[in-house]
């Protein structure tokens, strides 16, 4: 095991704490990009163990230093798994942005109670 | 073959959402559900003989993605495709935009891939899809949508995703391949230490999915939104939260069986907590969210105990609880719709006022609380065939609390109805989906030996004896639990006492729901790392 | 290096979780965005630090927007006694003691967490099998593009499809349902903006065109490819929104045809890979690469100009 991975775990559960005390919903949305890019960096470390050069070809004689190469497979998932989190990410703004014209807050009670209102106005 | 079962529906859901009206988008989503339905029928057929394999790419060993069709993949299969087409039905006078039928197909594609792939890293990328996709299909209405509730929902589940992520990751780290099959036989030579905390964080995500113990108020609440549709939550309920069981299945194999009394407690206690939540709500689509949560509970138990027919008796628990409650939500939309009210206190004389609703809801509830000859009668006999003591009790009580619900919600039928009650003839396909769907609780009552052999190519026999007891027990407990809830339980529900009142309106703020993340995790982390296993 | 780097990358995490102030939050994940990219090219993967480049300046602009919104709607309502402005009353101490157990739960989850970290080395199978096939299967010289155009072509087609989906909802989920869309149409340097910075981005502004139609069709050689070209592409359009202020750029038809490239991802995928074409009619692979980079570059440049329009132009106005 690489010590240097206990950096993200350590940034994985700061962000997990924010999320336990943070009290509106930007903050919210901060930390759980937070967690996402510790995750990333992570799964990008565990292929950086066996060595650090960027996984492609320049010549012919690569396979000499085939040893001192990335793992190619976790940058290929971390791609994959950025994009998802910047869309779901840009998902939330946009619900945020809505929130703010309806309500005027973004404060995690005052829009629990609100929403508790409308239920019962509803039903 | 497998791929174009994921791929069709989404490309068709892109094409219509470009190319085509909303009035094409319909016609096309029934003819393609029903052929998507006998395609998946076949694969069903095709699977009994030997499990279907495609390989995307043609790339040696496990380089490249796998799907992989066992029977219960194939069974999900075609539930889903059966859900979704009733949903069609269901759905087709209703005034839907082009955009509700692109998701929906997206929707279906997505479910299917999460049944049929066997890559890890693809499970991720598909849930994250279904769930957006869930998210805006409950905010489908623009004018009433909860956004607040909606906006936790979707936190939530990216947040647990996250811990799957970071799970997987020592996963990879330790078995080195992402393909389930060859990590399931890595894993056997590892050290169960190693695997604990990948074993909890994966874990921590699948519970959330499924709503168990710590974390099952997010899936109620997101239910009863007011802008969600009840076809919609009929999808929540009926579907999507079969996603996560199914992969609680697929991870308990990858894992050979981890843990599993730990399940077997958390299974239980959830199925207790959701069966006394629902019996203090008034909001009859909360009543039934809940109820799902106590089925949950139960399909999880039984999935734990292990053994040949508890297991089957729980598989098979899953395709009817579908069944069943997609009915009952579906009926439940109708009721509100005619009634214009959500409490149930206020819903009176259902019987008198639309005989069609009140038959297939009688269906579905029979159903669900294990009359015989219904359906769920087989699976819970089946449930309880090979448990024996203190857990064949825990598991009569469970059914006595789900029958104790269920005498609530079957309150509507009696009294007489308000003068006015608006029916459309437009309501034709609703009711004939909803009927469908009872019958089709009859039916797999009827025959569920038979049906479990061809669904899950698996020999069950339920001896007749054993099938009679079970029913005097039912019948037993039927009676227990009307003079239960007559005398005893009717008038004290709906008194004001402080804790009925919190219990009703239970709704975690979003810290304490990151907290019960992080409780469930620890709790099995160290479960499985201290005492193995 | 590393280290130092990730050292610093904490401390602006935690500059992020103590800092109260709103849009100081967002300057400060900027600065942790910066170095996570960084630390990213030191592990050896410049794809991956290409792609966080260039979403990260995209996820800003997202909350720069979100802030300003989130203020206007707080000076609407005056100062609303809502738990933000009781924080900041309430004495340093006080608020200490308020977040404890919190901070002992996590520090618990913490160690626990490292008390079961695995110690086994990690599994070099599939890396080795990789880096040693993927020539002669896929193709190119950049083992990661392979992976994720040919291996993994099928998670790719998925994360096109979230792109797809997550444009539909944005448009579905904002209080604003249509498309419109003003603009004056001047020079920002005549609004009053600062004419030095418009100057600068007119420098600018090409030079982010051309990088972004270098990686597009250089994918198969080096870093980058379809996602970061895209996003090149599409910060072009933000540099081009820094100097005038306009949107003629009709925004229906660039969603049209998000939609359609998508079909158009899926249609070769589908023939090259999962049909097997590509080996079967003996296309060079090469020729494959590129279609499939462009496209893709092209869906990721559609989908973030829509959602950077969106923002701007909707999501700002008042």
């Amino acid at each position: 095991m690489n010590w240097l991975e206990l950096f993200p775990v350590a940034l994985f559960f700061i962000s997990f704490f924010g999320l336990l005390i943070g009290k509106t919903v930007i903050k919210s949305i901060v930390y759980i990009l937070l967690m996402q890019t510790s995750v990333i960096l992570f799964w990008l470390m565990l292929g950086a163990r066996h060595g650090t050069a960027p996984p492609i070809v320049q010549d012919a004689a690569y396979l000499a230093n085939l040893d001192t190469m990335a793992d190619p497979l976790p940058q290929a998932l971390m791609l994959t798994a950025i994009i998802i989190g910047v869309s779901v990410i840009a998902i939330n703004i946009t619900m945020l942005n809505a929130l703010f014209r309806k309500y005027h807050t973004a404060d995690w009670k005052t829009l629990d109670a609100m929403a508790r209102e409308q239920e019962d106005n509803d039903s | 073959m497998l791929t174009f079962f994921v791929i069709i529906p989404v490309f068709i859901a892109v094409f219509l959402f470009v190319f085509s009206s909303a009035k094409t988008a319909r016609i096309l989503a029934i003819g393609f559900q029903a052929a998507l339905t006998v395609w998946a029928f076949y694969l069903l057929l095709l699977c009994r003989e030997a499990e279907v394999v495609t390989a995307v790419g043609d790339y040696a060993g496990v380089l490249g993605i796998f799907l992989r069709a066992d029977s219960l993949a194939a069974a999900f299969v075609l539930l889903t495709s059966v859900i979704f087409l009733v949903l069609s039905i269901y759905a087709l006078h209703e005034d839907n935009s082009r955009l509700f039928w692109f998701l929906l197909f997206l929707l279906e594609g997505a479910l299917i891939g999460l049944f049929l792939t066997r890559d890890f890293f693809n499970i991720f990328v598909l849930v994250e899809v279904s769930t957006v996709v869930v998210a805006i299909l409950l905010m489908y209405d623009r004018k009433r949508r909860n956004m607040a509730a909606g906006m936790k929902f979707l936190m939530v589940n990216i947040i647990v995703m996250q811990f799957y992520l970071f799970g997987l990751g020592y996963l990879y780290m330790l078995t080195g391949v992402l393909d389930m099959e060859a990590a399931a036989s890595v894993i056997q030579t590892l050290n169960p230490r190693d695997l604990a905390l990948p074993y909890a964080l994966i874990m921590t995500s699948i519970a959330a999915k499924c709503s168990l113990l710590p974390l099952l108020t997010w899936l109620p609440k997101v239910n009863t939104m007011p802008g969600a549709r009840s076809s919609i939550a009929a999808i929540m309920s009926g579907l999507h939260i079969k996603s996560g069981i199914y992969l609680f299945i697929r991870f308990q194999e990858v894992f050979g069986g981890m843990a599993s009394d730990l399940f077997l407690v958390i299974g239980v206690l959830t199925a207790i907590a959701g069966v006394a939540l629902a019996l203090t709500q008034t909001d009859i689509k909360l009543i039934l969210a809940y109820s799902t949560v106590a089925q949950v509970g139960l399909i999880i138990t039984g999935l734990s105990v292990g053994s040949g027919y508890s297991y089957m008796g729980a598989l098979f628990h899953v395709i009817n609880h579908a069944i069943f409650k997609v009915a009952l939500f579906l009926g439940a939309g109708m009721i509100i719709r005619l009634y214009q009210t959500r409490d149930i206190r206020n819903i009176r004389g259902l019987w008198r006022g639309s005989r069609m609703i009140s038959i297939a809801t009688v269906m579905a509830i029979f159903g669900i609380i294990g009359a015989p000859f219904f359906n769920g009668s087989v699976s819970k006999y089946l449930l309880g065939a090979s448990v024996s003591g203190a857990l064949e009790w825990v598991i009569i009580l469970i059914n006595l609390g789900t029958i104790l619900v269920f005498l609530k919600y079957a309150a509507m039928f009696f009294g007489t109805p308000p003068e006015k009650l608006e029916t459309s003839s437009a309501w034709r396909c609703k009711l004939g989906a909803i009927l469908g769907l009872g019958a089709l609780c009859l039916g797999l009552g009827l025959f569920g030996e038979q049906a479990i052999a061809f669904i899950f190519n698996a020999q069950v026999s339920v001896d007749a004896l054993g099938y009679l007891e079970k029913s005097l027990i039912f019948a037993a407990s039927l009676g227990v639990g009307f003079v239960l809830y007559r005398y005893v339980l009717a008038k004290r529900l709906d008194s004001a006492r402080p804790i009925l009142q919190r219990l009703k309106a239970l709704d975690f703020g979003f810290g304490v729901l990151c907290a019960s993340m992080g409780v469930f995790f620890a709790v099995v982390l160290v479960v499985v790392g201290v005492w193995g296993a | 290096m590393l280290l130092f780097l990730l050292i610093l990358w904490i401390l602006s995490a935690v500059l992020v979780l103590l800092e109260q102030r709103p849009y100081r939050i967002v300057i400060y994940f900027g600065i942790f965005s910066l170095i996570t990219s960084v630390a990213y090219l030191f592990l050896g993967s410049p794809d991956v630090a290409m792609a966080e480049a260039g979403i990260s300046a995209f996820t800003t602009i997202f909350f720069l927007v979100c802030m300003e919104r989130y203020y206007a709607a707080r000076r609407k309502v005056g100062a609303q006694a809502d738990s933000e402005t009781r924080a900041n009353t309430v004495p340093v101490r006080k608020r200490f003691v308020r977040i404890l157990p919190a901070l002992l739960f996590s520090a618990g989850l913490l160690g626990l967490f490292i008390w079961f970290i695995p110690t086994g080395e990690i599994s070099t199978h599939l890396r080795d099998q990789y880096l040693a096939l993927f020539i002669s299967d896929v193709g190119g010289e950049n083992a990661a593009t392979a992976i994720y155009l040919g291996y993994r072509l099928y998670d790719t087609l998925f994360e096109a499809l979230i792109l797809v989906i997550a444009v539909v909802a944005v448009s579905h989920m904002s209080w604003f349902d249509g498309t419109a869309m003003t603009g004056s149409g001047r020079r920002r340097a005549e609004i009053g903006h600062s004419s030095m910075a418009v100057f600068t981005m007119r420098i600018i502004c090409p030079i982010i065109l051309l990088f972004g139609a270098y990686l597009f069709f250089t994918v198969h050689l080096t870093a980058g490819g379809g996602f970061q070209g895209g996003l090149a592409v599409a910060s072009f359009f933000i540099c081009r929104y820094l100097i005038y202020d306009i949107y003629d750029i009709p925004i229906k038809k660039v969603i049209k045809m998000e939609e359609l490239v998508f079909i158009g991802i899926t249609i070769v995928a589908v023939l090259a890979i999962f049909l097997g074409v590509v080996e079967f009619a003996q296309i060079p692979p090469v020729i494959y690469l590129n279609t499939m980079n462009v496209l893709i570059g092209m869906k990721v440049a559609c989908s973030f100009f829509i959602l950077f329009y969106r923002y701007i132009a909707i999501e700002r106005a008042s």
